[in-house]
């Protein structure tokens, strides 16, 4: 996706304009108000803080706008709710004061941070241990319980906590504490070579480590104002959706296994397997670590094994179709399923949730069909989208996208363009760059700026710290006992999400 | 409708990998295997150029060049194979991890090409033993300190059907309180410090803490990271390491039954 040109779509106010900044959300051409991408900071050479702000206004190209700040900025939560994490985050990366917002207890520094010691600004090297303290939501009335779970939960699981406020079996109010799994990713893209950062951007979240690597690399590839190669591309595609199928597999397995069908969950894990293994085969790898870069791949794929790849991808697909089909006529799913853990649709366009969660609570939303890039302008393919919001839509939703995902492989496998994979890149001077990828969990954005082939800053918008926060909403008046199945719907990382 | 369900397990034919084939096995683990007839001083000097973890180290020893390879570092990037003119290939066995962050070292001399480290006995573990090692149960409690959930998708994997960890009689559970072991992924962040101490506590005695990844071993990529206190050692006593980005699942059969076997050898 090429980014709009800094003096046509970016708008950059001045440095004198008033120390409570603000920005108002733009319109889209028909008048619904833009979604909100990303929100984050900046460091200027002179060392004043940046707060850039993308939105997504149903242009062809994201709309950026940047405010330079002495360091208070007016919030925008009250008018556009998906901007409340950003917003604590910029507030504890830059210690910018954030006027009017409602909650600014610190996101992802936990009581062990110090106050007063941003990462993104101040030297980082033997920060001292604190003991702050951090005060939960309190729900009161009579009957009214809480229940703490996490961070460490039972299974092989990541960590978080969630802290319910119960009246009997009902969850009224879940609130969430996460970054748990914060390892300052964004601060280790400063200062390192650009094709060093691709390793960094594949370790953000593991299981999605291809998209993050090629929304990475197209990023520089945007500040370079290169494409990469037809064949790259090609094979990135394939990836990409080889990625999106072993993630919807997974999910679909999951939720077998949250409400106990076990012939499900693990004829799930063995299709799961049996693509991995495949992959292994084809490319050496089974997540595809280590094979995107800026400006193409590292290596070049054998035609005759991508082949072989597709066909084993095919034989998964059907065995996965007929799966489907034997877990969604099976009553004791429908009944769990259907009507569970409901994200309502304006929740979930106030929240800008983004991937498959929100093409099942009614949100029209797929990066590779709105913004096309790399090979995804020469495939076709339908979006699914459905209003119900329950747990039975998020899994219907992935069932129908892994078939889509399982064509796009062999459709682009049987006809993939020759000639090389990689070309090189100009990175001297200064580069500023940014991407979108629709990554198995959804709109996966990067945004980067460096100078001489080094990196000054890199922002990453993992479509988990964009949908987190709605998870609350589709769990309350839910039972407690449904919250795993819920979770496991939603699908989120906490890597990606704490970076 | 159970008739369908019936019908669907049984369709389903025997896909458990013998534990022959598993052990050892380092396919998919992109570890690079270094050819040491292949090796020159120019080669081993672009691998620390290369190598993004330090993996790769130049030392002397009597006056005598040295490489140094240390796994627990090595984030299977694959830089090096591309760098080194064929003289380190992606590794097709591998039997580097155990009770010791020394096992997962090997160093060449440069001058005369040779490995100096000497070479894993390969754990031919026969069936027959595993069942002695384990006394048919051995209960595994997964902790992810802070881990990019890589690990975490592989260590899954080995409860699916074609690794079934279950025929080893090891099982996963759910609470510390109920685990022998303790598979311990990602680098320790400052977020779940106390936390990762307070599960180690919460693991009755005799315990064995597994530090699994590179980032478990060594810290990997994020290693200095402010927001990240280090490798799982620098937290709570480990007696054993797997490496890997993430370990394949038979990387990590192999280095849980290693761990098992030297601790009672011990």
């Amino acid at each position: 996706m090429k980014h709009e040109e800094k003096d046509s779509g970016t708008l950059r106010m001045g440095e004198n304009y008033s120390t409570e900044g603000a920005v108002t959300r733009p319109l889209a051409k028909d008048g619904t108000p833009a979604r909100l991408v990303a929100l984050f900071g900046s460091l200027g050479q002179n060392g004043e803080k940046h707060v850039h702000y993308v939105f997504d206004a149903a242009a062809p190209t994201y709309l950026e706008i940047t405010l330079t700040t002495s360091g208070l900025i007016r919030s925008i939560s009250l008018e556009v709710p998906a901007a409340a994490w950003y917003e604590r985050e910029l507030h504890d990366q830059y210690g910018v004061e954030i006027a009017g917002h409602p909650d600014l207890r610190p996101l992802i520094f936990h009581e062990n941070w110090p106050d007063g010691v941003f990462p993104m600004v101040d030297a980082v090297e033997g920060v001292p241990w604190s003991n702050r303290e951090y005060h939960f939501l309190e729900v009161q009335g009579e009957g009214i319980a809480e229940v703490a779970v996490g961070p460490v939960h039972a299974g092989i699981i990541e960590p978080g906590h969630f802290r319910f406020s119960v009246v009997g079996d009902t969850v009224l109010h879940l609130e969430l504490r996460q970054f748990y799994t914060n390892k300052g990713t964004e601060k280790l893209f400063e200062g390192i070579f650009v094709n060093a950062g691709t390793m960094v951007a594949e370790s953000v979240s593991g299981d999605n480590c291809f998209a993050h690597a090629v929304a990475y690399s197209q990023a520089v590839e945007n500040a370079c104002r290169v494409d990469a190669p037809p064949r790259a591309s090609a094979i990135r595609l394939i990836g990409l959706e080889f990625e999106r199928l072993v993630c919807h597999i997974s999910d679909v397995g999951g939720l077998c296994t949250d409400v106990g069908f076990s012939v499900g969950a693990a004829s799930a894990t063995r299709i799961k397997e049996s693509l991995l293994q495949a992959s292994s085969k084809c490319c050496g790898t089974r997540y595809w670590r280590g094979i995107a870069v800026p400006g193409g791949l590292r290596f070049d794929l054998d035609s005759r094994k991508i082949l072989e790849f597709s066909q084993a991808v095919s034989v998964a697909a059907r065995q996965f179709s007929d799966l489907a089909q034997l877990i969604l006529n099976t009553p004791s799913i429908q009944n769990r399923f259907e009507t569970a853990g409901i994200l309502p649709r304006d929740v979930a366009r106030d929240l800008a949730v983004v991937g498959p969660v929100a093409r099942a609570s009614g949100i029209d939303l797929d990066v590779r069909r709105d913004h096309p890039y790399g090979h995804y302008d020469r495939v076709q393919f339908e979006v699914p989208v459905t209003h119900y919001g329950d747990v039975m839509a998020r899994a219907r939703i992935r069932i129908e996208e892994a078939a889509t995902s399982a064509r796009l492989i062999q459709e682009t496998a049987n006809a993939l363009p020759s000639a090389s994979v990689l070309v090189s890149l100009e990175l001297l001077g200064e580069l500023h760059g940014s991407s979108a990828v629709e990554s198995p969990r959804g709109e996966l954005y990067y945004w980067l700026e460096g100078h001489d082939g080094r990196l000054t800053r890199c922002h990453i918008k993992s479509p988990s710290f964009q949908n987190w926060p709605a998870m609350p909403f589709a769990v309350a008046d839910n039972i407690i006992a449904d919250f795993p199945l819920i979770n496991k719907s939603f699908n989120l990382s906490y890597s990606g999400c704490d970076r | 409708m159970i008739f369908e369900v019936i019908e669907q397990s049984l369709r389903q034919p025997n896909r458990v990998i013998p534990v022959e084939a598993l052990l050892g096995n380092g396919d998919g683990s992109r570890m690079p295997e270094v050819i040491a007839a292949q090796l020159t001083p120019a080669i081993a000097q672009r691998l620390v150029e290369v190598c993004p973890t330090a993996a790769f180290r130049i030392e002397e020893h009597d006056r005598r060049a040295r490489l140094r390879l240390s796994y627990g570092e090595c984030i299977g990037c694959g830089r090096c194979f591309e760098r080194s003119e064929g003289a380190v290939v992606a590794a097709k066995s591998f039997y580097w991890c155990g009770h010791s962050k020394d096992r997962l070292v090997r160093v060449w001399d440069l001058d005369s090409r040779t490995e100096i480290t000497p070479l894993p006995a390969e754990p031919k573990v026969a069936r027959g033993q595993i069942h002695s090692l384990l006394g048919r149960a051995l209960n595994i409690r997964q902790l992810d300190a802070g881990s990019c959930n890589g690990c975490e998708a592989e260590i899954s994997a080995l409860t699916n059907p074609y690794y079934d960890l279950e025929r080893f009689g090891i099982h996963f559970v759910a609470s510390p309180k109920h685990a022998d072991m303790l598979l311990v992924t990602g680098p320790v962040t400052r977020n779940m410090a106390g936390a990762v101490k307070t599960t180690y506590d919460a693991v009755p005695s005799p315990k064995l803490v597994v530090a699994v990844g590179a980032c478990g071993c060594s810290g990997g990529i994020f290693a200095g990271s402010h927001a990240v206190v280090g490798a799982v050692d620098a937290v709570i006593p480990v007696d054993g390491y797997i490496p890997g980005c993430p370990p394949t699942p038979a990387m990590l059969v192999t280095g849980i039954l290693e761990v098992l076997r030297r601790r009672i050898a011990k």
